[in-house]
């Protein structure tokens, strides 16, 4: 495992957000500032509606803060435009999502191979291979989603992420929609990717032992940080 | 295990949109039908109709020397070529000459009918051949034996009269017996529509009906055969242009095999056009169909959206995916239809050759069947880019939160700018490639205003829906809900209904106003008869006959000439311009006529009428519209040639002519003193009280054949029979094409209604859940669509009799009565159909389980 360096992999400062209209209008990131080290494995808890998710979104390039700045891999993140934001997604943050959102009409190799694609990797399907592989799922490369379990949806989705080799993996509840032992599996599988490449990682979740095998664990409450400890 | 990382390549151009939109498709086309079946539905039509009429202008064109009958063909007017004329045709090749004039013929039992007769000569065909039953040479079956002159006939004339080959007919004042049936002439389209069936004489025959006297109304053709050495396309204009240079006051109409059926042309050509926008229009419907397939399919895929953008996917790259889908599914529909277009005139000519007098030549036309992909194409791209654009801005936080609805936002500037430019060059293409460009940028305007004004019927209804006081009935209150909600169904279903409704009620309603006007407004106000070629000498006891024959019967004469109009105000008339409505009085001759006060159904609107008596230079009142058609202006003058002599007249007047009158009538009326001492012939109208009966039309008709052979009389039922035959056979050329618009149009409602399908499964589940009963949620949809079906309907049925008046009215000039029962009709129609199309989606969502549906939520 690589130890956290001193140039951070996220540096927030003063984010703030707010989501929603008029009087529906809520403040749900108040005055965040966090930094993350590279290759560290970092937990965001809390409770539901605490903004650990919307705050995962804005370290992945996908929600504008309101205010405040967002530096992920050393580039400042909130001038760039929509488009920006995407090639910069593809080529540095890989995103497990609690409800996999694998692409239906593609096979399991497809997929993997779509962020790799969309990058303009010349070898996206050999790439991809060897990344389902690493996941255990070699066999299983000319599957559609719907052919796989929940279990084997996730480990594709995980392959997915790190194919790019990004700087950073930002994963929602990865186990969240999984059974315990399959969840546990799963979360092994990332744990060893992330170590392996050295990549740092981002996690939400609401459980503890999960939570219990990051680096550094930051508590959410109201939108605001509450505590950052090391479990 | 470490994986490599690798350089990156380009990831620009159109293969990876490609590869990713192939993959999407692998997994089927559903959803797609609907997409697919409008595109086809409209290409076949534009491929079909301009493949036809391809067919038919290639026929046309190789088979000009047969429909001419010759390279070249000149037509005199109630005179034969002059000594210096003929030798001039016989200098340029083998020359046919025949004489074609309407005549009366009569059985020995005294039956009579007019007919078509044409005098042939030995050299007659000169390309093409002469067919007949039973088989036999025309020169031996024209013959005369024992004084008494062979003949053949078309199959109607022997049916008309119920006689067979043998039969003898009187015709003027020979006596004719048919010896076969004429089943084949070749150039029978060069003379055009007849009111009578033919009878082919030889011209010894002709010679002893008597018929021809000066003034007497037959047509000279004189067909030309060049000799092989000089018949080429130069050789051909040369010969037309020393016609015209050696012989100026000839006054002889030249066709050549180029264009041997000049009006038959115009007339593909025009109904082409017709057609196409009929074609187009289905295309359009369809469009709305395309839209909503494809704001259904991102709804669908906006999960897939995000991830792709999650995974690094610009706005454009997503937007260059779906659109690469877009023109994948296009060209499918496209092929798929022009395909089916292309076969259409192979199918037309296997099916219909033996009665359609047409010389079809079906062939693949790639032009045409690229044309038809192409306007399929840009319709697909004028109605997805919109929704298209859309998908740039899906949020890639929807995997994050769980959004119920889409909203339904305006796409970026750039993707309104490109939807501008497809729906402009789609209009532009309409326009550019149209026969008649003026009717093409009405049509391009009237099918915007349409969209435009459809827009604004559902943002009405739906307006009215949100205003509308609360309910009681929870059914009701539910219904008119559905109406205004955000996503609902109100905008798809206005646009396909109403352009379906508003189609059906115009085309019913165009449709119903002909035939009335065919079989009841027209036989009630014609004439009984119109006599032709009363010879002057005899005009007078001719009426005085009549009178005796049918007292009560009122009677109209005047006198007739014809004549081609040379030059209008000095400029040749081949030279000039005129308006599209005024060119037909160009195209050949023209009945002409002198009187001293203006003629009854027509008045003064600019100039002076001449004084009784008036000597001075000849002087001419013109129909005030044609006039203006061809910039002709009060004090210019018009040169015509009347029995081969150049007359110049200036305009003194202008009248405006009711023709709907059916009053004889006249567009050039001339000072008496003009045609002073010209042999001319007598037209007269009878009119028997209240529109007189069949069997005393009948006794008219004998007693005037038999009194006065020479005199030819057109029973006007039995024409307008022939032009109700043919508005008939247009009018179901027209319904054909409608109905594939209808199609399309109910194409576009269900597939619009199946689009909504999804949100009506999950209302019905979450209603259910909160205690709402089957019985409960049937009356809340039953109601809604037939709130919206009522409403559209409503603004189809008006603006459909709206575009009906416009079309009978304005650009057909007949009068116009609005159909209230074919309107309604089509309007409770259309409320059946969409409460009917509507409750087989919504039964299925009534039907499922909540439990089942809630799990996958």
């Amino acid at each position: 495992m690589r130890a956290p360096s001193e140039t951070p992999a996220v540096a927030l400062t003063g984010i703030n957000l707010s989501l929603g209209q008029a009087a529906a209008r809520v403040h749900v990131l108040k005055d965040i500032g966090l930094n993350i080290g590279r290759g560290e494995a970092f937990g965001l808890v809390g409770p539901s509606g605490s903004g650990k998710s919307t705050l995962l979104m804005v370290m992945a390039g996908l929600e504008r803060p309101d205010s405040g700045s967002v530096t992920v891999a050393g580039e400042e993140l909130t001038g760039l435009d929509e488009d920006a934001l995407a090639r910069f997604r593809g080529r540095h943050v890989g995103i497990v999502f609690q409800s996999f959102h694998l692409i239906p009409t593609m096979t399991a190799l497809e997929n993997v191979a779509v962020p790799l694609e969309l990058a303009g990797t010349a070898d996206a399907q050999e790439r991809a291979r060897a990344e389902l592989t690493a996941v255990g799922l070699a066999e299983r490369l000319g599957h559609y989603p719907a052919q796989l379990s929940g279990g084997e949806q996730q480990r594709v989705a995980i392959a997915r992420a790190l194919a790019p080799n990004p700087a950073i993996v930002v994963a929602d509840e990865p186990t969240g929609n999984l059974d315990e032992e399959t969840g546990k599996q799963v979360i092994d599988l990332l744990y060893a990717g992330q170590m392996r490449r050295g990549t740092t990682l981002v996690l939400v979740t609401h459980d503890n032992a999960l939570a219990a095998r990051c680096q550094r664990v930051a508590r959410l409450r109201s939108g605001h940080v509450d505590s950052v400890d090391v479990p | 295990m470490s994986i490599a990382a690798s350089a990156p390549t380009s990831a620009t151009g159109w293969r990876l949109p490609l590869r990713f939109a192939i993959r999407e498709l692998r997994g089927g086309l559903r959803g797609f039908y609907v997409f697919l079946a409008c595109i086809a539905l409209g290409c076949m039509a534009i491929a079909g109709v301009s493949s036809l009429a391809a067919s038919l202008n290639d026929g046309l064109a190789r088979e000009g020397q047969v429909i001419l009958g010759g390279d070249l063909a000149f037509t005199l007017i109630q005179r034969e070529a002059k000594p210096a004329e003929l030798a001039f045709l016989e200098r340029q090749g083998t020359v046919s000459r025949d004489a074609t004039l309407r005549a009366m013929a009569r059985t020995t039992n005294g039956q009579a009918t007019l007919v078509e007769l044409k005098a042939v000569d030995s050299a007659y065909p000169l390309f093409g051949a002469v067919k007949l039953d039973p088989t036999g040479k025309l020169d031996a079956a024209l013959a005369e034996q024992g004084g008494v002159y062979g003949a053949v006939a078309d199959p109607t004339l022997l049916a008309r009269l119920a006689i067979k080959p043998g039969a003898v007919l009187s015709v003027g004042n020979a006596k004719l017996k048919i010896n076969a049936a004429l089943t084949n002439e070749p150039d029978k389209l060069m003379t055009g529509i007849g009111f009578g069936p033919r009878l082919m004489v030889s011209q010894a025959a002709l010679k002893a009906t008597a018929l021809i006297q000066p003034g007497s109304l037959v047509h000279w053709h004189y067909k030309v055969r060049l000799p092989p050495s000089h018949d080429s396309a130069a050789a051909l204009q040369a010969v037309v242009k020393n016609a015209k240079a050696q012989l100026p006051q000839a006054g002889w109409g030249i066709r050549t095999r180029a264009k041997a059926s000049p009006r038959l042309q115009r007339n593909v050509e025009r109904f082409t056009q017709f057609l196409t926008i009929v074609g187009l229009t289905a295309l359009l419907v369809g469009g709305v169909g395309v839209g909503n397939a494809v704001k259904s399919h991102l709804d669908r895929r906006r999960e897939t959206i995000a991830t792709l953008k999650a995974l690094g996917a610009g706005g454009g790259r997503v937007f260059s995916i779906y659109l690469t889908q877009v023109l994948l599914l296009a060209l499918i529909g496209g092929l798929i239809g022009v395909a089916f277009g292309a076969v259409m005139p192979f199918a037309v000519a296997w099916m219909f050759k033996a009665i359609l007098p047409l010389p079809i030549e079906p062939a693949l036309f790639p032009g045409d069947l690229a044309l038809a992909l192409l306007y399929g194409l840009l319709t697909a791209l004028a109605f997805a880019l919109w929704p298209l654009g859309r998908a740039h801005d899906v949020p890639v936080g929807e995997l994050f939160r769980d959004e119920v609805t889409s909203e339904a936002r305006r796409p970026r500037l750039i993707y309104m700018a490109l939807t501008a430019v497809a729906v402009a060059v789609l209009a532009a293409l309409a326009v550019l490639l149209a026969y008649d460009r003026r009717v093409a940028i009405v049509y391009v305007g009237t099918a915007a205003a349409v969209f435009v004004l459809l827009r604004g019927v559902a943002w009405l209804v739906m307006a009215l829906a949100r205003r509308a006081p609360h309910a009681r009935a929870t059914s009701l209150r539910m219904a008119v809900a559905n109406i205004h909600r955000p996503g609902a169904l109100t905008p798809s279903i206005v646009l396909s209904l109403g352009l379906g409704i508003a189609l059906l009620v115009t085309v019913i309603e165009i449709d119903g106003n002909l035939s009335r006007q065919f079989t009841h407004e027209i036989p009630a106000k014609a004439p009984s008869f119109y006599f032709l070629d009363i010879p002057s000498t005899q005009a007078t006891q001719f009426t005085s006959f009549l009178k005796t024959q049918a007292p009560a019967a009122k009677l109209e004469d005047v006198p007739m000439l014809r004549g081609r109009i040379v030059s209008v105000n000095g400029i040749p008339a081949d030279k000039l311009k005129p308006a599209d409505d005024a060119r037909w009085v160009l195209q050949s001759d023209r009945g002409v006529t002198y009187a001293d006060a203006v003629p009854k159904g027509s008045r003064v609107v600019a100039g002076q009428w001449w004084k009784k008596g008036y000597d001075g230079p000849p002087l001419v009142s013109f129909e005030q519209h044609i006039a203006e058609g061809l910039g002709l202006k009060l004090g210019e003058p018009v040169t015509v040639n009347v029995l081969g002599r150049n007359i110049t007249a200036k305009v003194a007047s202008l009248r405006r002519v009711d023709w709907q009158s059916l009053s004889i009538n006249f567009v050039m009326v001339f000072s008496p003193n003009t045609f002073r001492g010209a042999p001319h012939t007598h037209i007269a109208t009878l009119t028997l009280p209240n529109g007189g009966t069949a069997a005393k039309e009948g006794a008219v008709l004998r007693a005037a054949a038999e009194t006065y052979p020479m005199v030819t009389a057109v029973p006007v039922k039995e024409a307008l029979d022939a032009i109700g035959k043919i508005v008939g056979n247009l009018l179901l050329a027209i319904r054909g094409a409608s109905a594939i618009t209808l199609l399309s149009a109910a194409l576009v409602l269900g597939g619009a209604l199946a689009a909504g399908h999804r949100h009506r499964v999950y209302d019905a589940v979450i209603l259910k859940t909160l205690g709402a009963t089957r019985a409960r949620l049937l009356g809340a949809y039953t109601i809604e669509y037939a709130l919206l079906g009522a409403a559209t309907a409503l603004f189809g049925g008006l603006s459909g009799s709206l575009a009906a008046w416009l079309i009978v009215a304005q650009i057909m000039h007949l009068p116009f009565v609005w159909l209230p029962w074919p309107a309604l009709i089509a309007a409770v129609g259309a409320v059946v159909v969409t409460v009917v199309l509507g409750l087989i989606g919504t039964f299925s969502a009534l039907g499922q389980k909540p439990a089942r549906v809630l799990r996958n939520l």
